[in-house]
């Protein structure tokens, strides 16, 4: 027996929802939705939970991750009830509950916590600059054979090699501090969505079986494609692969990325960085013009986690577009300082956003749909064994 | 006496002339004996061959009309009033029905279609012969109106009688006007209240001269009929001098507050039935803002201990009851309702203390302050369990099975006043479906808007309330939720209870007005006969007819007073000649048509030293139920003897 909290209603708008108590479970929004199945609850099962206030099932529930927020939901809600943004609120309230340090809620409903926080982690990479890492070395020895400025040497004492290394340690350990918290925060959803699933267990080799959508899903986004709107998911996925790119550049091989020359543009190194650069910039001009303008559903309303996150990226993109340009002009000082204020801003981005805000749906919407292909495979396994 | 008998043969279009071979009727009814001419028309009801049947009629001087066509329901006025107009008695023209009886009904076998036709024409023709010509009886009538009730439809009505030039009398039961609506605070959709609406009519009504308002009156007896009822009023003592109204010299002000200071004197409490119990009231009372100003006495539980008359000396306790005969032409029932009682335990009421009726939800709105509180505890969450009453069908299975119409508006409406009116309210509603309709969508979108949460089941699995540890909780299996079983705590339940008819039955029983399967006073037809009762000259206003809200009593006591003006405005009423004749001579008296007549038009009288059968002219409807019954075959049916109705089986059989 469940009981019904009116209470949550409250609660959920301050991760965005609006308007929603109107609904009637009319299942208009269920009857466009392009992602919608047999069952008919998608997306309105979850809107109802909502408006109850079921905390329980709504936790349990992989849906919110399901949904990629077309808004012909919205847009054919005869109540205007907006269940594409409730949708879009549950997926920041489960972020919240999956984190188990409480920090990710702070960050979502309170602006100070979260801009605090960036703040406090930009200061550390300052400061680290300017006691370690000062810019002593002599500045006619920065220009190399290309003209460019050597973005490894500027340390008077410490080898480009060495340069390298530690700023590729710095990496680690916010690789680390990522991954830590964004694991755990998997765990809880897998303990939420899976293990404490009362309907169905899941037997050991179907996570082997099922593992494929996994990587499919993460590769392709697949699901996203099904909606209306297929532009939506171009972008998208363009935004997604450039991301992963420049993660693995930057995290995995720096020493390769970040060299003392500067490569022809065939290398690799340069036309991978411009694809990456072009699609998360592009996608941040859409999005931003789009946010504004609020174009179509998806952009109608905007929490105070979407501009944070835009801004925080566009400003990572800025940066690191203007190190590259000074570098390849042979400025070297405006190389060096938008070299740390990139570092200011990324930093805080990844250790903020990856595992306690936005970026942390790179990895639970593949995961929801594992999960949900686990279920579902576990639950057909038992209706033939019945049989 | 030949007559000269025209029969016209329609079309109807195509409508009948496709099946049935009309050229062929004509031909084998022209050869009918007195069948002066046989027309085929296109159509017989169209304006230009009116005129030609019209033309026909004074040139070839028929003295009967037979037309071939619909069904009478349809036409049969029409074409009485073509007879009418060629200088015929009406009664002579006859109607013969071979659409809905023939070419409809036997489309596959039109040679069939065609060989009926011919004989219902010719039964039609036969009847003709010997058709009477008939005049219609007229009665003087009273330009009275006895409106019973002065709620909301009988102040309504009250006004609109007297405006249209009748003499009212309006008669309350209670001694203050308004009734129910003046109990229910603010209504939808303008927010007045039920007791500022109700005032203003009670002051239209003071203020007209030709109504008279009596309250704590009674219909005691009734011995007339249409136009004619002979009405025995008994009016129960207020315990104040009579139509103490006016303040006089004192001023309002002052008489009011002396009033308040009598009432504030009087020792003995009882519950006050206007709150449903949910407050007191001393033995000299007013309904709260309630008209008439005087207070009554309830001389039931009053001691007479005169502390009440040392203050206000207008105060009577030695008043005794009073009895009035009057004469009024019609009767407009506008009585009202009763709340749905729910039984004991019927979802916790009254076995669970926090468990109420909206009725008394209502009041609880009204005379809470700044905080909700119910029985000393402050109210936050309210449980709202719809249909309570009403729609009584599957698990619910109980004698009212329609539905209350105004209580899913009322119950959402008062949750939002609720709301509006208190801090930190929150509304669940457990509907069996919301219902509502018309204007009345606005309130629901507005509830929900606001937050108030919606779960639905269906009669197979009602709500259950329950009460552990002294906490109320409601469950529901919620199909708007996968069926999934739902609780909610409640600081108050509300039962959102219906409509049922008065249990007071007496006035029906008095002007012997039936009531129907759902034991409201039944009108004659719902859509084109909505406010007549079977009975000549009564009429309903309101809910003492059905379920209605506001809106809709008020319409319907606008159409009662019109279709009551209509009726005796003139001051003499035109009754239909088709009625029951007694032939006296062969009558004797055995009271059979007497039990069957459904009017009770028909008594015991004398005629030459025997006791015989009389038919009151003004309330026989000529259903014909007494002729069947005699056992000595004493009754004709005028329009419809016995001769009549052989000749025509002679025609059809032959």
């Amino acid at each position: 027996m469940a009981k019904v909290q009116a209470g949550f209603a409250d609660e959920i708008k301050r991760f965005g929802a609006v308007d929603f108590s109107a609904c009637y479970n009319c299942g208009n929004c269920t009857a466009v939705c392009p992602l919608a199945e047999n069952d008919n609850t998608f997306p309105r099962r979850l809107l109802r939970y909502a408006v109850l206030g079921l905390e329980d099932d709504i936790q349990s529930s992989p849906e919110p991750w399901l949904c990629y927020y077309c808004g012909d939901c919205s847009e054919t809600c005869p109540r205007q009830s907006n269940p594409g943004e409730m949708m879009m609120s549950l997926r920041r309230y489960l972020t919240s509950k999956y984190d188990w340090t409480g920090l990710s809620r702070k960050f979502y409903v309170s602006k100070a916590w979260e801009l605090g926080a960036i703040a406090f982690i930009s200061a550390i990479v300052i400061l680290l600059f300017a006691l370690f890492l000062r810019p002593t070395a002599d500045p006619a020895g920065l220009i190399n054979a290309e003209g460019g400025v050597k973005i490894n040497s500027f340390v008077e004492g410490i080898e480009p090699e060495t340069f390298v290394t530690i700023i590729e340690f710095g990496d680690w350990t916010m690789a680390a501090i990522v991954s830590f918290f964004l694991i755990s925060n998997i765990f809880n959803m897998y303990l939420k969505i899976v293990i404490r699933n009362k309907k169905v267990k899941v037997p050991l080799r179907l996570y082997v079986k099922e593992a494929w959508n996994l990587f499919f899903h993460f590769g392709t986004q697949f699901r996203f494609s099904k909606c209306k709107d297929w532009t939506y998911w171009a972008l998208h996925w363009l935004v997604m692969t450039g991301y992963t790119i420049m993660f693995t550049m930057i995290v995995v091989i720096l020493p390769w990325f970040q060299t003392e020359r500067i490569h022809p543009i065939s290398h690799p190194q340069r036309f991978l960085g411009y694809y990456a650069t072009f699609g998360i910039l592009l996608a941040i001009i859409v999005w931003s013009v789009s946010r504004i303008r609020r174009t179509g559903e998806v952009h109608k309303y905007t929490h105070a986690s979407d501009w944070i996150f835009l801004i925080m990226l566009f400003l990572t993109t800025l940066t690191g577009i203007l190190v590259h340009f000074f570098r390849i002009g042979g400025l070297i000082y405006p190389t060096y300082y938008t070299y740390v204020i990139h570092l200011a801003i990324l930093m805080p981005m990844l250790i903020i956003e990856v595992p306690f805000s936005k970026w942390s749906h790179i990895a639970y919407r593949p995961l929801a749909i594992y999960f949900t292909s686990l279920i579902n495979s576990a639950a057909a396994l038992e209706r033939e064994e019945k049989k | 006496m030949n007559k000269k008998i025209g029969v016209y043969i329609c079309q109807c279009g195509s409508n009948i002339s496709d099946y049935v071979d009309v050229e062929r009727v004509r031909e084998v009814v022209e050869r009918e004996e007195g069948v002066a001419l046989a027309k085929v028309t296109m159509f017989a009801c169209a304006d230009s061959t009116q005129q030609e049947i019209v033309k026909d009629i004074e040139e070839q001087e028929l003295d009967g009309l037979v037309i071939a066509s619909c069904s009478p329901k349809l036409h049969l006025f029409t074409f009485r009033n073509v007879a009418e107009r060629g200088g015929l008695n009406k009664y002579n023209y006859v109607q013969s029905n071979i659409r809905e009886q023939g070419s409809w009904a036997h489309s596959d076998t039109p040679e069939q279609a065609t060989e009926k036709a011919i004989r219902s024409v010719r039964a039609a023709i036969a009847r003709t012969r010997l058709a009477e010509p008939l005049v219609s009886p007229v009665i003087s009538s009273e330009r009275t109106v006895l409106v019973v009730g002065a709620g909301i439809a009988g102040l309504r009505a009250a006004v609109d009688l007297a405006d249209a030039g009748s003499k009212v009398y309006l008669i309350e039961r209670d001694h203050f006007v308004g009734g129910r609506t003046a109990q229910w605070g603010e209504l939808f959709p303008t927010d007045e209240t039920g007791g500022a609406v109700t005032a203003d009519l009670y002051e239209e009504v003071i203020n007209r001269d030709n109504i008279t308002l009596h309250t704590g009156c009674e219909v005691v007896s009734n011995s007339g009929s249409v136009g004619n009822f002979d009405i025995k009023l008994r009016i129960a003592p207020r315990g104040a001098k009579a139509d103490t109204d006016a303040a006089g010299a004192e001023g309002l002000d002052d008489f009011e507050k002396r009033l308040e200071r009598a009432i504030e004197a009087c020792p003995v409490e009882v519950p006050n039935a206007f709150d449903f119990g949910l407050t007191n009231r001393k033995a000299i009372y007013r309904n709260s803002g309630g008209f008439p100003l005087m207070p009554a006495i309830d001389f039931e539980h009053c001691t007479r201990c005169g502390e009440c008359v040392n203050i206000c000396p207008e105060i009577d306790l030695d008043q005794k009851e009073a009895f009035e005969q009057i004469k009024a032409g019609a009767v407009v029932l506008a009585t009202g309702f009763d709340p749905y009682e729910p039984g004991t335990d019927e979802f916790g009421y009254s076995s669970i203390e926090n468990v109420i009726t909206l009725q008394q939800f209502r009041r609880l709105i009204e005379i809470s302050g700044d905080t909700l509180t119910y029985k000393g505890k402050d109210v936050k969450d309210i449980a709202y369990i719809f249909c309570v009453g009403s729609r009584q069908t599957g698990a619910l299975d109980g004698e009212n099975k329609y539905c209350a119409r105004h209580c899913c508006t009322s119950a959402i409406h008062s949750a939002v006043l609720a709301k509006k009116k208190f801090a930190e309210i929150q509304n669940y509603h457990f509907t069996r479906g919301v219902r509502t309709y018309g204007k009345q969508e606005s309130i629901y979108e507005e509830s929900s808007k606001l937050g108030d949460i919606y779960l639905q089941s269906f009669e197979d699995d009602p709500p259950v309330v329950s009460c552990e540890n002294g906490i109320t909780s409601v469950k529901v299996k919620d199909v708007l939720t996968e069926d999934r079983e739902l609780e909610v705590d409640a600081d108050l339940v509300v039962l959102v209870t219906g409509m049922v008819p008065r249990a007071d039955k007496r006035i029906g029983e008095i002007m012997k007005v039936p009531a129907g399967r759902d034991r409201f006073f039944n009108e004659v037809h719902p859509k084109l006969k909505p406010v007549e009762t079977v009975l000549d000259g009564i009429y309903l206003a309101g809910t003492s007819q059905g379920p209605k809200n506001i809106t809709e009593t008020v319409q319907s006591a606008l159409a009662a007073a019109i279709k009551t003006n209509a009726l005796i405005g003139k001051g003499e009423i035109e009754l239909e000649p088709t009625m029951a004749k007694i032939d006296r001579a062969l009558c004797e008296w055995c009271g059979k048509c007497q039990e069957a007549c459904p009017f009770d038009a028909i008594d015991k009288t004398e005629f030459e030293g025997k006791a015989v059968a009389g038919v009151n002219e003004s309330t026989c409807k000529g259903c014909g139920m007494c002729l069947p019954v005699c056992p000595v075959n004493a009754i004709q049916l005028i329009g419809f003897t016995d001769a009549e109705i052989e000749t025509m089986i002679d025609a059809l059989a032959d």
